[in-house]
């Protein structure tokens, strides 16, 4: 039986909100170590990997492994009865057949109960080796948001260059170009502005800014986001959340055509 | 011939005797009679002494019914029948007047019962050539050769290859004038030599084609019912029908219908006649066409009033052909055995009758049709209905698919329903970086 309780239901509101519009549904698996996911979007080209770790929750609770087969937009319409200060306990029996969400509200003893039923749902597991990436660069959330929405409105995919120069976003299309690129910078008052750049070999690479705008919803959960770039392989978008725990995306290099 | 009713004058012997006399009272119903009375229309002029009998049928040579009368002759059994599906009964009712001149020994005064069959048993006269035909032919349908294996055999000769069972041809036979009866029908399509004191027999298919023709003749002349003049005359000879004008070739098709023929073209020569009369002025060449056939004349007015016409109308003497033949082959699929029948349709074509404008009018006519069968194809639209339910349920099907996407729609976020339209050329599978687990 499953039993975890999160202090903020904020976290899994911000979390299903960052999926949703890239994933329709997925499995959360959950073991003692804590609940996790990893799902792919319809066109396999992205994948999604969440993981929540068991201190995240106070308590965490879990015998058994179980798989919640979850429609990730019928869960956002659970979720929405929450508010962001809830205390939100997750409940699930062994082969379950509902995940029971209880949000309680600590203002005022109000507490409200859902079920939601479950799905199967035959979902590959992809094993993803810890790589080690030509270009990781660290920005604040918020900015790379900021990127990629200006640049969508150049061009549908984005070509990003990491060199010691910098970082250079650059986008082509029909109406012209445009380029942002940012540097190095340290903000000792506001660490969470600061952009880092580290560089073992300069890359550059070509991704679909529509995924990426996606990627961006999950700007909400961290003030940080960590991007992974190395050749011919897929761009890692990482917001760590709190404690170790993680919501990663990845999507796969645009090859060939340039516009 | 007077109708008279009456139940089985004189049962064959092997039919047990039909009237059973339940003395019914008032109310309590008698219980039903095995052998339920029959209604049978009797010749009047046949004898006292007519009887029943069994012979075996000239066309399939099973056993049948027939009256035999020693003086008037042989008569067959025609049932008249409703179909099943309209059930009707009689009400018999037998009273010592009419019954007097019957074998009925009744003790009631009045004897009244009701029969749930409907049948009407109607004797009329049958040819005995007919019945004696299967012998005459029985070598020929044997062993199928030529003329001249036939042989002059006695009556009685003849009479033994008919089939023995059931049939009281050797008792009818015993009746001299009966056996004088048949022996002149026979001679009558036969060869016949004398060999001392007996007559020696064997058929004539010609001679028998004369017969059967002549008996056609008759049966045309007189004119057919209604319904089987419709059936097989008129429609056999109908052409199809054309919507739009077709020239007439050709005087013999140009006549109109055959029966009203001499009535309608009598006030079209009147008129015609009249128009000349009044109108001094007209041409020539008009003046010329008058003398025409008043046939002629009624077909053009006909053309002229009507756009839909038929493309080729029967003249009478096609249609008293096509009588002709109806008849004949009438006759022959009521008397004849098959094979024999066969034989004599064969014959018939080398007859004295020439069935060969017929034939003519039959091949333009089928050609007619097809031709029409192939023009009305491509405008037929009789098989849309079909088409339609197969599109009602192709429609259903859709729209029920129609149903199931909007539901896996509504759990489909809209993000991910845009992420759908995004363009994803160039970008490979995540399953081609990352092995699955």
């Amino acid at each position: 039986m499953l039993e975890a309780r999160l202090e903020q239901a904020a976290l899994l509101k911000k979390v299903v909100d960052a999926i949703k519009d890239l994933v329709q549904d997925c499995n959360f698996d959950c073991n003692d170590t804590g609940i996790a996911l990893q799902a792919m979007d319809n066109s396999h080209v992205a994948l999604v990997s969440m993981m929540l770790k068991a201190e995240a929750f106070s308590p965490f609770r879990c015998d058994r492994n179980i798989s919640l087969g979850v429609n990730l937009t019928s869960l956002t319409k659970v979720l929405r009865a929450a508010q962001n200060e809830d205390i939100l306990t997750v409940k699930a029996e062994d082969g379950p057949d509902v995940l029971n969400l209880v949000f309680e509200s600590s203002a005022n003893d109000r507490i409200s109960e859902y079920d939601l039923k479950l799905m199967d749902i035959d979902q590959e597991h992809l094993g993803i080796p810890d790589t080690e990436y030509a270009a990781t660069i660290a920005m604040p959330s918020v900015e790379f948001r900021r990127i990629v929405a200006d640049l969508t409105a150049m061009s549908e995919s984005v070509n990003i260059e990491a060199s010691k120069d910098g970082v250079k976003f650059s986008s082509n299309g029909d109406i012209g170009n445009g380029s942002v690129t940012l540097r190095s910078h340290t903000d000792l008052d506001k660490p969470e502005l600061n952009v880092d750049i580290e560089l073992t070999e300069p890359v550059s690479l070509t991704f679909s800014l529509k995924y990426l705008g996606n990627f961006c919803k999950a700007a909400a959960l961290s003030t940080q986001v960590k991007i992974c770039l190395s050749n011919e392989v897929p761009l890692l978008v990482e917001y760590t959340l709190a404690g170790s725990s993680y919501l990663r995306f990845y999507l796969a290099p645009k090859i060939g055509d340039d516009e | 011939m007077a109708r008279t009713r009456s139940t089985k004058a004189a049962p064959a012997p092997k039919k047990a005797s039909t009237d059973s006399k339940s003395a019914s009272s008032k109310f309590a119903l008698a219980p039903q009679s095995e052998n339920p009375s029959k209604l049978f229309i009797l010749p009047s002029k046949a004898a006292s002494d007519a009887r029943i009998v069994t012979l075996p049928n000239p066309r399939h040579s099973r056993p049948a019914r027939y009256l035999v009368c020693p003086e008037t002759g042989i008569y067959e059994f025609t049932k008249v029948a409703a179909p099943k599906t309209t059930p009707r009964s009689w009400l018999i009712e037998t009273t010592p007047a009419s019954t007097g001149a019957d074998t009925e020994k009744d003790d009631t005064q009045l004897k009244a019962e009701t029969s749930t069959g409907q049948e009407l048993y109607l004797a009329t006269a049958i040819d005995p050539l007919f019945l004696s035909l299967p012998a005459l032919a029985e070598i020929k349908t044997s062993k199928g050769s030529g003329e001249q294996k036939r042989m002059f055999l006695t009556s009685d000769d003849h009479f033994e290859k008919l089939p023995e069972e059931s049939s009281h041809l050797s008792e009818i036979l015993r009746c001299p004038k009966t056996r004088a009866l048949i022996e002149a029908r026979m001679g009558a399509i036969c060869d016949t030599v004398e060999a001392g004191d007996e007559t020696m027999f064997r058929l004539n298919e010609k001679t028998l084609v004369g017969v059967i023709l002549d008996k056609a003749k008759k049966m045309s002349k007189g004119g057919f019912p209604l319904s089987m003049d419709e059936k097989f005359v008129k429609k056999a000879l109908e052409a199809p029908i054309l919507v739009q004008k077709r020239e007439m070739k050709g005087g013999e098709l140009v006549t109109g219908p055959p029966d009203t023929d001499s009535q309608v073209s009598t006030p079209q020569i009147e008129s015609t006649e009249s128009q000349s009369t009044v109108a001094s002025t007209e041409t020539t060449a008009s003046s010329v066409s008058q003398p025409s056939t008043a046939a002629t004349s009624f077909s053009e007015g006909q053309v002229t009033t009507d756009s839909i016409v038929s493309a080729m109308e029967a003249s009478p003497e096609i249609v008293q052909l096509q009588r002709l033949r109806v008849a004949f082959n009438f006759i022959c699929s009521n008397y004849v055995a098959p094979t024999l029948a066969a034989q004599l349709q064969e014959l018939l074509a080398t007859s004295s009758t020439d069935f060969s404008p017929l034939d003519e009018y039959h091949s333009k006519l089928s050609k007619l049709r097809a031709d029409a069968v192939t023009s009305r194809s491509t405008g037929d639209y009789s098989r849309k209905h079909d088409r339609d339910e197969e599109e009602d349920e192709a429609r259903a099907e859709k729209k029920r698919k129609l149903e199931e996407e909007k539901k896996k729609k509504a759990s489909e976020s809209r993000g991910v329903r845009e992420l759908k339209k995004v363009n994803t050329k160039g970008m490979k599978k995540m399953s081609d970086f990352f092995k699955k687990k």
